[in-house]
């Protein structure tokens, strides 16, 4: 099966691959079944082609993975992970709000049957009740939409909105982002988020992070510049409240994976933040680009961290930070392949991650919300802390328990993916404006003023450029003197005698003696005010609060239906008397 | 103007200049540079530790010297063995001196390192600190002043340019000697344990 | 290729002026701190000698190649951030690779350099450099924040990110007198990022072990003291540009950057050292209202 499913994802990327100039329009009237006017279709376009790739290579590099070790992933994933790969191509390829819905759906019904065996139930209710409640709200506002002008198309939706009176607008514009901030987890959404990624297979983890949340992002942007057409009126308060969604998503949830042990849960809050960047240029006719280059970098990133945990959780049969450590020259490969996607998490220069950053801080500066610029950049700084708790408490520091000691380095299958988005990240790094071309032809289709592009190594912007080869070739070539010069120095290299020649205040540590400062590493913040009302404070409250609420609530309705069936029957009657007299108004 | 002891100890320090001829010309160099900076492990081994304070700050300023403390001894040159050592103290005084780099340097202060001083007759110390680890330069004293001490960095200055201080040269080629003698006393293991340990292992009293 | 090789040459002398200004200033702040205490502190040239001294080990621990690599890249990310820093403001010559970055990639080279260290530390497994590390993370953000709004009313108001043109915008009055509630909150910043009390419990000597700096010895410890000298120039030079006006002359320079350290030093001689909740706490909550106000009266007008 995991041959199938790998042997599929290769063909549908390059069968995309190459078609990708082409175009393919495919347009079908439902008169046929008594449905006047209403239009479907399938066409291919610039947005549809990039995140059509976005899934492809996701789908493949998750697919080569799975052939590491039969355990470590449930069947159920390689069964319908086809299926669920191309209900995404369905939903991005269409152009009407109908085929749109019917991939979501089936996009929320496959992974809820491949969450449903590894999860809790209490995890795996959570998600429900979220997809549920995503797809009921989209669903209501492209009914509100098609009761505008009668048409399900995306390029006549903007008729059929401005057509609505304003309190319908409203309605609708907040429907439809409910419904796509609760894929993407914005914060107070979320609450589905950390448990299902936490539970599920690490494969499909890396899936659900890297593409999954992604069709939030492409149902906002097609709502946001074709329906609403939020570029061609003054719609500041609607910008201001997604940019301040998005940063606070991005503050909150990277104060939450300081804290966290379990490997996925830091991943996951990690996720939410890193979506959280997006979000917030989402709506500025400048920052679309920027979102466009994170979310293709942070696939990347997301895709290499879940791989490399997986491996290290197959490996050692650990997801903790506090039971692991010292994995660095046991397995070296890994090591390095987890240094590098943690210098572009961080979106440190000479790699990928800095350019999509510096695309949405110029955008943000270039629309002078400066506060909300300095938020940005407060949660980006703070990242380093997650960021260096991931990298210390896997590889560097000591192994927390025997076993640790004597592994051997991972299947090369996970290794394999890894070297691929790994070399992707070091070439984007050093030619930033390589996919330039490929987000400019996006930037055309929604009606936006392109980045402009010289040549593929220097990044522009509104506010300067900067050229990522010569970062990267000075970086290169200082750190080659460096190393040269510290070989030939006179003071020769001895090797500590083992684990234990360190400088421990002339006491000598034994086995037994914690050395691995991976569990409390962050505990110590809790005594900044500001970050323990973070950490004490969860969504869950709000959801647990209103179940009560509503538990009470039909608690008292429910005593209008007395053990009497004639009272029942009245009500009823009556009950209907009322749907039928409010339908005729 | 010397006079009384002060001119006792310009004689008895007279003849730390021998000759050099020794050594190459780019170990002159070396140890030009090695004696302008000596960062001093902080570790308090004994009583003799109270004068290390007053030596390292305002009032008797060992760092126009060039003399710093260093916080481990990964970064440290000299080890001050001030005054007695208990077998406890002895086995982090060599756990701590065999994780220096070297070239690395003991100045032993106070008389209980040249023949036990005050404790010559206690279960727990060691008499004679030259049986254990290599020293380089003495300072009596019980306990010597900031004065002395100071006194005893520029003989260890004047001895690092001369290319005399080499007791890590020594402990290293007479290792076997140093390790018997600490064995004895220590037992089989002599870095630090954390048990009582001079009734446990062979030896002690 | 002759402007290759006069590239590389300046780009060399900018190097060696980093050097041996950063460990000068350094024995300035041995002997200025020695005179507020009342006694005569090391030579001047005091850390040439310490580090000569530690490159002249016969031999420096090491716990693997990632711990040798660890230095390296501290080095090469202080050495990044200095090219990335134009030296002059209003001169052609010595501006180094600033041509092609701008202070966002100044900013974020700035942090290249700790993590070498915090690697290196960490593959070593010595509990107190992890401790080290983990402090300096903390107080990296809470010093950030800010020095970002500073900064970045900064670049709004010259619309620009370029760290030459923001220097030479200030021929008329310079940004501290001009805009001084954002030079306030970029002070407290750069004292400690300086590593200056009281906000210098990173590297506390005896209380965490030294932090990061606790498992490196000989060359490793001497590349980590030249790369600390060369990034605080780097730094200073930053600031100079950014709130002092720039600098056109290399006597200019020296001049504000000593002003600038001396005031450091003084600040750090006079205060004692907060814990590191304490400063993230003092760090999140005054500075950063200041910053606030002053980004607001700077740019709502």
């Amino acid at each position: 099966m995991r041959i199938i499913n790998a042997l599929l994802a290769l063909i549908s990327l390059i069968i995309l691959v190459s078609f990708w100039q082409d175009n393919f329009s495919l347009y079908v009237d439902l008169a046929l079944l008594d449905l006047h006017g209403v239009v479907i279709g399938i066409q291919t376009s610039a947005l549809a082609n990039l995140f059509a790739l976005l899934i492809g290579f996701s789908w493949l590099m998750v697919s080569l993975a799975s052939f590491a070790s039969k355990q470590s992933s449930h069947p159920a994933l390689f069964r319908w992970l086809p299926i669920l790969s191309f209900a995404l191509f369905l939903m991005v390829y269409t152009v009407d709000y109908l085929l749109f819905f019917i991939g979501w759906e089936i996009m929320s019904i496959v992974t809820y049957f491949i969450l449903a065996p590894t999860l809790t139930p209490q995890a795996l209710i959570k998600y429900v009740l979220f997809a549920m409640a995503s797809a009921l709200a989209l669903l209501m506002g492209i009914v509100i939409l098609y009761s505008g002008a009668e048409t399900l198309l995306y390029m006549d939706a903007n008729q059929g909105f401005m057509l609505l009176s304003l309190e319908m607008k409203i309605v609708v514009t907040l429907l439809m982002l409910f419904a796509f901030f609760i894929k993407l987890g914005a914060i107070g959404l979320h609450y589905w988020v950390v448990d299902s990624y936490q539970q599920a297979d690490t494969l499909f983890s890396a899936y659900l992070s890297a593409i999954l949340s992604k069709m939030g992002l492409y149902g906002v942007i097609i709502f946001l510049t074709q329906a609403v057409d939020i570029y061609s009126f003054d719609a500041t308060l609607l910008t201001y409240s997604i940019a301040l969604i998005g940063v606070i998503s991005s503050i909150i949830a990277t104060f939450k994976a300081i804290r966290e042990d379990d490997l996925k849960r830091l991943l996951a809050y990690s996720s939410i933040a890193q979506l959280g960047y997006i979000v917030t240029v989402l709506a500025l006719a400048n920052g679309m680009g920027g979102a466009l280059y994170h979310a293709i970098i942070h696939t990347l990133i997301k895709l290499l961290l879940f791989i490399n945990i997986a491996s290290i959780i197959a490996l050692t049969k650990r997801s903790k930070v506090s039971e692991l450590g010292g994995l660095i020259y046991r397995t070296p490969h890994s090591f390095v392949m987890l240094l590098i996607a943690i210098i572009a998490l961080a979106g440190m220069p000479p790699l990928g991650g800095f350019a999509s950053k510096y695309l949405i801080y110029t955008s943000l500066l270039d629309a002078k919300m400066l506060l909300i610029l300095s938020a940005v950049m407060f949660a980006s700084v703070s990242g380093f802390l997650y960021i260096y708790k991931l990298i210390y408490g896997i590889y560097l520091g000591h192994p927390t328990h025997k076993s640790l000691e004597s592994l051997q380095e991972v299947s090369k299958w996970y290794l394999l993916p890894q070297y691929i988005i790994a070399l992707l990240l070091i070439i984007i790094g050093t030619f930033p404006a390589l996919i330039i071309p490929m987000i400019n032809s996006v930037l055309r289709q929604l009606y936006l003023t392109s980045i402009p592009y010289e040549t593929i190594t220097t990044l522009e912007s509104p506010l300067g450029a900067y050229n990522g080869s010569v970062i990267m070739g000075a970086f290169g070539a200082i750190f080659v003197v460096v190393l040269f010069f510290l070989w030939r120095v006179k003071s020769k290299t001895k090797e500590a005698k083992d684990r234990f020649d360190i400088a421990y205040c002339g006491e000598e540590p034994t086995t037994t003696t914690p050395l691995h400062y991976g569990y409390g590493m962050t505990k110590e913040l809790q005594r900044v005010s500001f970050i323990a009302t973070i950490w004490h404070s969860s969504s869950g409250t709000f959801y647990n609060a209103l179940t009560e609420i509503l538990y009470a609530f039909s608690n008292r309705i429910r005593k209008l239906y007395t053990g009497n069936l004639a009272i029942n029957f009245n009500w009823i009657i009556l009950f209907a008397v009322l749907l039928l007299w409010w339908g005729t108004q | 103007m010397t006079e009384g002891f002060l001119k006792e100890q310009q004689t008895l320090e007279s003849d730390l200049n021998s000759d050099t001829s020794h050594k190459r010309s780019v170990d002159t160099l070396m140890d030009w540079f090695r004696r302008r900076s000596i960062f001093v492990l902080a570790y308090g081994t004994g009583c003799g530790a109270i004068e290390m304070p007053p030596t390292f700050t305002s009032r008797y300023d060992a760092e126009r010297l060039g003399i710093r403390g260093a916080a481990t001894p990964r970064q440290a040159d000299v080890i001050i063995v001030s005054g007695y050592c208990s077998y406890k103290t002895l086995r982090r005084i060599i756990r701590s001196y065999e994780q220096m780099s070297n070239p690395k340097y003991i100045l032993a202060l106070g008389s209980c390192t040249v023949n036990g001083g005050m404790y010559w007759d206690s279960y727990n110390t060691i008499k004679k600190l030259e049986d254990y680890l290599p020293v380089d330069m003495y300072v009596n004293g019980c306990m010597p002043r900031p004065e002395s001490i100071l006194e005893g960095f520029i003989a260890l200055q004047k001895d690092i340019a001369n290319g005399k201080a080499s007791s890590w040269e020594k402990y290293e080629k007479n290792y076997e000697f140093y390790r018997k003698n600490q064995e004895a006393v220590l037992g089989k293991q002599v870095s630090p344990a954390y048990e009582t340990d001079w009734y446990l292992y062979e030896g002690g009293l | 290729m002759v402007g290759d090789t006069m590239i590389l040459f300046e780009l060399l002398l900018i190097l060696l002026t980093a050097y041996s200004v950063g460990f000068i200033y350094y024995g300035l702040y041995r002997n200025i701190t020695a005179r507020f205490q009342r006694r005569f502190g090391p030579p001047i040239t005091q850390s040439f000698y310490d580090s000569i001294k530690f490159f002249s080990k016969e031999e420096s621990t090491s716990h693997g190649w990632m711990f040798y690599l660890g230095p390296i890249i501290a080095m090469s990310g202080a050495i990044m951030t200095l090219f990335f820093i134009p030296i002059f403001s209003n001169s052609t010559a010595f501006q180094g690779l600033s041509e092609y970055g701008n202070l966002f990639v100044v900013l974020y080279l700035m942090v290249l350099g700790p993590l070498g260290n915090a690697l290196g530390v960490g593959v070593s497994g010595n509990p107190f450099g992890v401790m080290g590390v983990t402090r300096g993370l903390s107080r990296l953000f809470a010093l950030e924040l800010p020095f970002y709004i500073a900064l970045i009313a900064l670049m709004s108001i010259n619309q620009t990110a370029d760290i030459a043109t923001i220097a030479s915008n200030q021929q008329e009055t310079i940004n501290a007198i001009a805009y001084p509630l954002l030079f306030i909150p970029a002070l407290f910043a750069f004292i400690g990022m300086m590593g200056q009390s009281p906000f210098d419990v990173v590297g506390a000597p005896v209380e965490v072990y030294s932090g990061p700096a606790s498992e490196f010895s000989g060359k490793f410890l001497a590349l980590l003291m030249s790369q600390s000298a060369i990034f605080s120039f780097a730094k200073l030079v930053l600031m100079v540009h950014l709130f002092l006006g720039g600098a056109s002359g290399f006597i200019e320079l020296l001049l504000k950057t000593f002003i600038l350290f001396l005031f450091v030093i003084a600040f750090g001689s006079l205060y004692g050292r907060f814990k590191t909740p304490q400063s993230i706490d003092f760090l999140l909550k005054v500075p950063t209202a200041i910053a606030i106000v002053g980004l607001i009266l700077a740019t709502y007008n």
